[in-house]
Protein backbone atom coordinates (compact mmCIF):
# COMPACT_ATOMS: atom_id res chain seq x y z
CA UNK A 1 0.00 0.00 0.00
CA UNK A 2 2.91 2.37 0.53
CA UNK A 3 3.42 2.87 -3.47
CA UNK A 4 0.08 4.67 -4.81
CA UNK A 5 1.48 3.60 -8.13
CA UNK A 6 0.54 -0.05 -7.46
CA UNK A 7 -2.87 -1.12 -7.56
CA UNK A 8 -3.91 -4.27 -5.78
CA UNK A 9 -7.44 -5.30 -6.90
CA UNK A 10 -7.34 -8.11 -4.17
CA UNK A 11 -6.65 -6.41 -1.22
CA UNK A 12 -10.12 -5.33 -0.78
CA UNK A 13 -11.22 -9.29 -0.06
CA UNK A 14 -8.74 -9.93 2.75
CA UNK A 15 -10.25 -10.99 5.45
CA UNK A 16 -8.45 -10.13 8.60
CA UNK A 17 -9.02 -10.99 12.77
CA UNK A 18 -10.28 -7.89 14.62
CA UNK A 19 -10.13 -10.19 18.03
CA UNK A 20 -8.92 -13.55 18.13
CA UNK A 21 -9.81 -15.50 20.76
CA UNK A 22 -6.89 -18.54 21.01
CA UNK A 23 -4.17 -19.45 18.60
CA UNK A 24 -6.26 -20.75 15.53
CA UNK A 25 -9.20 -20.52 17.50
CA UNK A 26 -12.37 -18.61 16.48
CA UNK A 27 -12.09 -15.06 16.20
CA UNK A 28 -14.05 -12.32 14.95
CA UNK A 29 -12.98 -10.92 11.50
CA UNK A 30 -14.03 -8.08 9.65
CA UNK A 31 -16.20 -10.15 7.43
CA UNK A 32 -17.96 -11.31 10.89
CA UNK A 33 -18.61 -7.72 11.66
CA UNK A 34 -19.95 -6.63 8.64
CA UNK A 35 -22.44 -9.34 8.66
CA UNK A 36 -23.64 -8.42 12.41
CA UNK A 37 -23.92 -4.63 10.71
CA UNK A 38 -25.93 -5.90 8.36
CA UNK A 39 -28.16 -7.63 10.11
CA UNK A 40 -28.08 -4.91 13.20
CA UNK A 41 -29.06 -2.53 10.10
CA UNK A 42 -31.91 -4.25 9.01
CA UNK A 43 -33.51 -5.36 12.17
CA UNK A 44 -33.20 -1.34 13.46
CA UNK A 45 -34.55 -0.42 10.21
CA UNK A 46 -37.27 -2.42 9.94
CA UNK A 47 -38.55 -2.01 13.78
CA UNK A 48 -37.49 1.83 14.25
CA UNK A 49 -39.76 2.40 11.09
CA UNK A 50 -42.85 -0.10 11.84
CA UNK A 51 -42.91 0.78 15.75
CA UNK A 52 -45.62 3.61 14.75
CA UNK A 53 -47.39 1.61 12.68
CA UNK A 54 -49.08 4.41 11.29
CA UNK A 55 -52.16 3.55 9.24
CA UNK A 56 -50.86 6.49 7.04
CA UNK A 57 -47.26 5.76 7.02
CA UNK A 58 -44.59 8.18 6.43
CA UNK A 59 -41.87 7.68 4.45
CA UNK A 60 -39.70 5.97 6.52
CA UNK A 61 -42.32 3.05 6.96
CA UNK A 62 -43.26 3.06 3.41
CA UNK A 63 -40.05 2.12 2.47
CA UNK A 64 -40.25 -0.67 5.22
CA UNK A 65 -44.05 -2.16 3.93
CA UNK A 66 -42.48 -1.50 0.25
CA UNK A 67 -40.04 -3.81 0.93
CA UNK A 68 -42.60 -6.36 2.27
CA UNK A 69 -44.89 -6.23 -0.56
CA UNK A 70 -42.16 -6.57 -2.83
CA UNK A 71 -40.77 -9.77 -1.51
CA UNK A 72 -44.73 -11.06 -0.59
CA UNK A 73 -45.94 -10.35 -4.61
CA UNK A 74 -42.21 -12.50 -5.49
CA UNK A 75 -43.08 -15.75 -3.28
CA UNK A 76 -46.56 -15.43 -4.14
CA UNK A 77 -46.18 -14.94 -7.71
CA UNK A 78 -43.65 -17.90 -7.69
CA UNK A 79 -44.55 -20.26 -4.83
CA UNK A 80 -48.41 -19.77 -4.33
CA UNK A 81 -50.26 -19.71 -1.20
CA UNK A 82 -49.19 -22.54 0.37
CA UNK A 83 -45.38 -20.72 -0.58
CA UNK A 84 -45.89 -17.95 1.78
CA UNK A 85 -45.51 -20.05 4.79
CA UNK A 86 -41.66 -19.41 3.70
CA UNK A 87 -42.06 -15.60 3.17
CA UNK A 88 -39.83 -14.94 6.43
CA UNK A 89 -37.02 -17.04 4.77
CA UNK A 90 -37.38 -15.43 1.78
CA UNK A 91 -37.41 -11.61 3.07
CA UNK A 92 -34.37 -12.72 5.53
CA UNK A 93 -32.58 -13.78 2.76
CA UNK A 94 -33.26 -10.75 0.46
CA UNK A 95 -33.17 -8.21 2.91
CA UNK A 96 -29.34 -9.78 3.94
CA UNK A 97 -28.38 -10.12 0.75
CA UNK A 98 -29.13 -7.25 -0.64
CA UNK A 99 -28.04 -4.84 2.48
CA UNK A 100 -24.98 -6.60 2.25
CA UNK A 101 -24.47 -6.24 -1.09
CA UNK A 102 -25.38 -2.72 -0.50
CA UNK A 103 -22.66 -2.03 2.21
CA UNK A 104 -19.91 -3.46 0.09
CA UNK A 105 -21.03 0.09 -2.35
CA UNK A 106 -19.61 1.89 0.53
CA UNK A 107 -15.98 2.59 0.25
CA UNK A 108 -13.47 1.35 2.78
CA UNK A 109 -16.32 -1.46 3.62
CA UNK A 110 -15.78 -5.12 3.44
CA UNK A 111 -18.30 -6.61 1.18
CA UNK A 112 -19.44 -10.25 2.68
CA UNK A 113 -21.19 -11.43 -0.30
CA UNK A 114 -17.70 -11.37 -2.02
CA UNK A 115 -16.58 -14.55 -0.49
CA UNK A 116 -18.12 -17.85 -2.03
CA UNK A 117 -18.19 -19.76 1.55
CA UNK A 118 -21.05 -17.00 2.74
CA UNK A 119 -23.03 -17.32 -0.50
CA UNK A 120 -22.50 -21.37 -0.60
CA UNK A 121 -23.82 -21.48 3.09
CA UNK A 122 -26.58 -19.31 1.73
CA UNK A 123 -27.27 -21.69 -0.88
CA UNK A 124 -26.43 -24.65 1.15
CA UNK A 125 -29.53 -22.84 3.45
CA UNK A 126 -32.37 -22.75 1.08
CA UNK A 127 -31.36 -26.20 -0.54
CA UNK A 128 -31.48 -28.10 3.04
CA UNK A 129 -34.96 -26.01 3.50
CA UNK A 130 -35.74 -27.31 -0.02
CA UNK A 131 -34.87 -31.02 0.56
CA UNK A 132 -36.09 -31.19 4.41
CA UNK A 133 -39.32 -29.43 3.62
CA UNK A 134 -40.10 -31.74 0.87
CA UNK A 135 -39.39 -35.13 2.68
CA UNK A 136 -41.78 -34.01 5.15
CA UNK A 137 -44.24 -32.60 3.20
CA UNK A 138 -44.83 -35.03 -0.02
CA UNK A 139 -42.79 -37.90 1.82
CA UNK A 140 -41.55 -40.18 -1.62
CA UNK A 141 -43.54 -38.35 -3.50
CA UNK A 142 -40.85 -35.69 -3.50
CA UNK A 143 -38.71 -37.85 -5.35
CA UNK A 144 -41.13 -37.39 -8.39
CA UNK A 145 -39.29 -34.19 -9.08
CA UNK A 146 -36.66 -36.23 -11.00
CA UNK A 147 -39.51 -37.99 -13.03
CA UNK A 148 -40.81 -35.13 -15.56
CA UNK A 149 -44.34 -36.31 -15.86
CA UNK A 150 -45.09 -37.61 -19.85
CA UNK A 151 -41.94 -38.79 -20.23
CA UNK A 152 -42.02 -42.91 -21.86
CA UNK A 153 -40.48 -45.30 -19.38
CA UNK A 154 -37.53 -46.06 -21.88
CA UNK A 155 -36.07 -42.82 -21.61
CA UNK A 156 -36.00 -42.93 -17.31
CA UNK A 157 -32.69 -44.28 -17.26
CA UNK A 158 -31.22 -41.39 -19.03
CA UNK A 159 -33.47 -38.59 -17.78
CA UNK A 160 -33.76 -39.01 -14.09
CA UNK A 161 -29.86 -38.69 -13.76
CA UNK A 162 -29.69 -35.93 -16.10
CA UNK A 163 -32.58 -34.46 -13.39
CA UNK A 164 -30.59 -35.53 -10.47
CA UNK A 165 -27.29 -33.89 -11.48
CA UNK A 166 -29.65 -30.70 -12.22
CA UNK A 167 -30.90 -29.97 -9.12
CA UNK A 168 -27.69 -30.87 -7.38
CA UNK A 169 -26.41 -28.03 -9.68
CA UNK A 170 -29.07 -25.87 -7.76
CA UNK A 171 -27.26 -24.43 -5.05
CA UNK A 172 -23.55 -24.31 -6.87
CA UNK A 173 -25.02 -22.01 -9.34
CA UNK A 174 -27.26 -19.80 -7.15
CA UNK A 175 -23.85 -19.19 -4.85
CA UNK A 176 -21.48 -18.74 -7.79
CA UNK A 177 -23.93 -16.61 -9.46
CA UNK A 178 -24.12 -14.09 -6.22
CA UNK A 179 -20.20 -14.27 -5.54
CA UNK A 180 -19.18 -13.92 -9.15
CA UNK A 181 -20.95 -10.91 -9.95
CA UNK A 182 -20.08 -9.28 -7.12
CA UNK A 183 -16.33 -10.29 -7.28
CA UNK A 184 -16.24 -9.17 -10.63
CA UNK A 185 -17.99 -6.18 -10.19
CA UNK A 186 -15.63 -4.79 -7.35
CA UNK A 187 -12.16 -6.16 -9.44
CA UNK A 188 -13.89 -4.20 -12.41
CA UNK A 189 -14.08 -1.26 -10.13
CA UNK A 190 -10.72 -0.95 -8.62
CA UNK A 191 -8.68 -1.53 -11.15
CA UNK A 192 -10.23 1.11 -13.29
CA UNK A 193 -10.06 3.27 -9.96
CA UNK A 194 -6.62 2.23 -10.33
CA UNK A 195 -6.05 3.72 -13.69
CA UNK A 196 -6.63 6.92 -12.84
CA UNK A 197 -3.52 6.76 -10.35
CA UNK A 198 -1.57 5.57 -12.39
CA UNK A 199 -2.25 7.88 -15.80
CA UNK A 200 -2.10 10.96 -13.13
CA UNK A 201 1.28 9.78 -11.93
CA UNK A 202 2.77 10.71 -15.98
CA UNK A 203 2.12 14.40 -15.27
CA UNK A 204 -0.21 16.76 -17.29
CA UNK A 205 -1.18 14.48 -20.12
CA UNK A 206 -1.92 11.87 -17.93
CA UNK A 207 -4.80 13.67 -15.97
CA UNK A 208 -5.97 14.34 -19.52
CA UNK A 209 -5.83 10.45 -20.27
CA UNK A 210 -7.10 9.71 -16.55
CA UNK A 211 -10.60 11.04 -17.17
CA UNK A 212 -11.56 8.23 -19.23
CA UNK A 213 -10.90 6.08 -16.75
CA UNK A 214 -12.71 8.42 -14.07
CA UNK A 215 -16.21 8.53 -16.63
CA UNK A 216 -15.54 4.76 -16.65
CA UNK A 217 -15.24 4.15 -12.85
CA UNK A 218 -18.54 6.53 -12.77
CA UNK A 219 -20.66 4.54 -14.75
CA UNK A 220 -19.61 1.00 -13.27
CA UNK A 221 -20.07 2.43 -10.03
CA UNK A 222 -24.02 2.66 -10.95
CA UNK A 223 -23.99 -0.62 -12.87
CA UNK A 224 -22.67 -1.90 -9.63
CA UNK A 225 -25.53 -0.40 -7.41
CA UNK A 226 -27.55 -1.77 -10.00
CA UNK A 227 -26.27 -5.75 -9.88
CA UNK A 228 -26.24 -5.62 -6.23
CA UNK A 229 -30.05 -5.02 -6.26
CA UNK A 230 -30.39 -7.43 -9.19
CA UNK A 231 -28.19 -10.00 -7.50
CA UNK A 232 -30.37 -10.15 -4.47
CA UNK A 233 -33.57 -9.98 -6.56
CA UNK A 234 -32.92 -12.95 -8.06
CA UNK A 235 -31.20 -14.91 -5.10
CA UNK A 236 -34.58 -14.52 -3.65
CA UNK A 237 -36.66 -15.17 -6.88
CA UNK A 238 -35.03 -18.49 -7.24
CA UNK A 239 -35.30 -19.19 -3.76
CA UNK A 240 -38.93 -19.02 -3.91
CA UNK A 241 -38.62 -21.11 -7.07
CA UNK A 242 -37.01 -23.73 -5.15
CA UNK A 243 -39.12 -23.88 -2.82
CA UNK A 244 -41.94 -24.10 -4.58
CA UNK A 245 -40.80 -27.37 -6.19
CA UNK A 246 -40.60 -28.48 -2.79
CA UNK A 247 -44.11 -27.63 -2.50
CA UNK A 248 -45.37 -29.12 -5.63
CA UNK A 249 -42.96 -32.06 -6.76
CA UNK A 250 -43.12 -32.92 -10.66
CA UNK A 251 -43.11 -30.70 -13.45
CA UNK B 1 -64.41 -4.85 -7.91
CA UNK B 2 -63.64 -1.15 -7.27
CA UNK B 3 -66.33 0.26 -9.43
CA UNK B 4 -68.97 -1.80 -8.48
CA UNK B 5 -68.61 -0.91 -4.94
CA UNK B 6 -67.79 3.02 -5.83
CA UNK B 7 -71.02 3.10 -7.67
CA UNK B 8 -73.20 1.16 -5.28
CA UNK B 9 -72.51 2.91 -1.97
CA UNK B 10 -73.02 6.26 -2.51
CA UNK B 11 -76.89 5.76 -4.40
CA UNK B 12 -77.30 3.14 -1.14
CA UNK B 13 -76.90 5.70 1.89
CA UNK B 14 -78.93 8.07 -0.34
CA UNK B 15 -76.41 10.84 -0.80
CA UNK B 16 -74.08 10.31 -3.64
CA UNK B 17 -71.89 13.16 -2.77
CA UNK B 18 -69.01 14.11 -4.73
CA UNK B 19 -66.92 13.66 -2.06
CA UNK B 20 -67.62 9.93 -2.04
CA UNK B 21 -67.60 9.37 -5.79
CA UNK B 22 -64.56 11.18 -6.48
CA UNK B 23 -62.66 8.89 -3.59
CA UNK B 24 -63.82 6.48 -5.41
CA UNK B 25 -62.20 7.48 -8.52
CA UNK B 26 -59.55 8.22 -6.78
CA UNK B 27 -59.01 4.91 -5.22
CA UNK B 28 -59.08 3.64 -8.40
CA UNK B 29 -57.02 5.78 -10.15
CA UNK B 30 -54.67 4.91 -7.49
CA UNK B 31 -54.98 0.92 -7.57
CA UNK B 32 -54.32 1.68 -11.59
CA UNK B 33 -50.92 3.87 -11.13
CA UNK B 34 -49.46 1.26 -8.51
CA UNK B 35 -50.45 -1.53 -10.79
CA UNK B 36 -48.77 -0.64 -13.92
CA UNK B 37 -45.23 0.74 -13.17
CA UNK B 38 -45.00 -1.82 -10.48
CA UNK B 39 -45.02 -4.50 -13.33
CA UNK B 40 -43.38 -2.48 -15.93
CA UNK B 41 -40.80 -1.57 -13.27
CA UNK B 42 -39.59 -4.98 -13.18
CA UNK B 43 -40.00 -6.25 -16.56
CA UNK B 44 -37.86 -2.88 -17.57
CA UNK B 45 -35.22 -3.94 -15.21
CA UNK B 46 -35.50 -7.28 -16.44
CA UNK B 47 -34.80 -6.32 -19.67
CA UNK B 48 -32.27 -3.75 -19.14
CA UNK B 49 -30.45 -6.22 -17.27
CA UNK B 50 -30.12 -8.72 -20.12
CA UNK B 51 -26.77 -8.63 -21.16
CA UNK B 52 -24.42 -9.10 -17.78
CA UNK B 53 -27.22 -10.07 -15.82
CA UNK B 54 -28.81 -13.00 -18.36
CA UNK B 55 -25.48 -14.07 -19.56
CA UNK B 56 -23.93 -15.11 -16.25
CA UNK B 57 -27.11 -16.75 -15.11
CA UNK B 58 -26.91 -19.15 -17.86
CA UNK B 59 -23.22 -19.90 -17.88
CA UNK B 60 -23.77 -20.17 -14.25
CA UNK B 61 -26.25 -22.45 -14.55
CA UNK B 62 -24.38 -24.36 -17.69
CA UNK B 63 -20.72 -24.73 -15.63
CA UNK B 64 -22.86 -25.85 -12.31
CA UNK B 65 -24.28 -29.29 -13.89
CA UNK B 66 -21.22 -29.42 -15.31
CA UNK B 67 -18.96 -29.29 -12.52
CA UNK B 68 -21.52 -31.33 -10.23
CA UNK B 69 -21.95 -34.24 -13.15
CA UNK B 70 -18.15 -34.81 -13.61
CA UNK B 71 -17.40 -34.02 -9.36
CA UNK B 72 -19.97 -37.05 -9.00
CA UNK B 73 -18.62 -39.08 -11.77
CA UNK B 74 -15.30 -38.49 -10.01
CA UNK B 75 -16.54 -39.25 -6.48
CA UNK B 76 -18.40 -42.75 -7.72
CA UNK B 77 -15.27 -43.63 -9.35
CA UNK B 78 -13.37 -43.63 -6.36
CA UNK B 79 -15.82 -45.64 -4.54
CA UNK B 80 -16.56 -48.25 -7.07
CA UNK B 81 -12.60 -47.93 -8.43
CA UNK B 82 -14.18 -47.50 -11.85
CA UNK B 83 -11.67 -45.09 -13.17
CA UNK B 84 -12.08 -42.97 -15.54
CA UNK B 85 -15.36 -44.45 -16.79
CA UNK B 86 -18.16 -43.15 -14.52
CA UNK B 87 -15.83 -39.58 -14.74
CA UNK B 88 -16.72 -39.50 -18.09
CA UNK B 89 -20.60 -40.87 -18.60
CA UNK B 90 -21.49 -38.35 -15.58
CA UNK B 91 -19.41 -35.56 -17.39
CA UNK B 92 -21.81 -35.91 -20.18
CA UNK B 93 -24.68 -36.55 -18.05
CA UNK B 94 -23.46 -33.25 -16.66
CA UNK B 95 -23.41 -31.46 -19.69
CA UNK B 96 -26.80 -32.82 -20.67
CA UNK B 97 -28.03 -31.43 -17.24
CA UNK B 98 -26.60 -28.16 -17.94
CA UNK B 99 -28.30 -27.44 -21.22
CA UNK B 100 -31.44 -28.61 -19.34
CA UNK B 101 -30.83 -26.04 -17.13
CA UNK B 102 -30.43 -23.48 -19.54
CA UNK B 103 -33.52 -24.40 -21.58
CA UNK B 104 -35.06 -24.01 -18.28
CA UNK B 105 -33.84 -20.70 -17.12
CA UNK B 106 -34.52 -19.15 -20.32
CA UNK B 107 -38.20 -20.30 -20.79
CA UNK B 108 -38.02 -18.51 -17.42
CA UNK B 109 -37.29 -15.25 -18.27
CA UNK B 110 -39.69 -15.39 -21.29
CA UNK B 111 -42.19 -16.17 -18.68
CA UNK B 112 -41.16 -13.33 -16.23
CA UNK B 113 -40.34 -11.12 -18.84
CA UNK B 114 -42.48 -11.79 -21.70
CA UNK B 115 -41.71 -9.64 -24.83
CA UNK B 116 -44.48 -6.35 -24.52
CA UNK B 117 -47.55 -6.69 -26.47
CA UNK B 118 -47.11 -3.23 -27.55
CA UNK B 119 -43.57 -3.94 -28.49
CA UNK B 120 -44.42 -1.85 -32.13
CA UNK B 121 -45.09 1.18 -30.44
CA UNK B 122 -41.15 1.02 -29.41
CA UNK B 123 -38.95 2.09 -32.44
CA UNK B 124 -36.72 -0.77 -33.13
CA UNK B 125 -33.55 1.11 -32.77
CA UNK B 126 -34.06 2.68 -29.26
CA UNK B 127 -34.37 -0.79 -28.42
CA UNK B 128 -31.43 -1.85 -29.60
CA UNK B 129 -29.12 0.60 -28.23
Amino acid sequence: MADPNKVDPIHQFQITDIVSFGDGGISFTNSALFMVLTVGLIAAYLILSTQKRALVPNRVQLVSEMLYEFVAKMVSDSAGKAGMKFFPFVFSLFMFVLVANMFGMIPFFFTVTSHIIITFALAMLVFAVVIIYGFWKNGFKFLKLFVPSGVPAYVLPIVVPIEFVSFLSRPISLSVRLFANILAGHITLKVFAGFIVTLGGLGFLGWLGALLPLIMTVAITALEFLVAALQAYVFAVLTSMYINDAIHPGH
Amino acid sequence: MTESRGTKRPSSDGKPGPLTSDLAARIKRAQVEADVPGDADIAATNRDMSGLSRGLRLGSEFIAAILVGAGLGYLLDLWLKTSPWLLLVMLLVGFAAGVLNVVRSTAEMNRAAPPPTDAMRVPDDAEDE
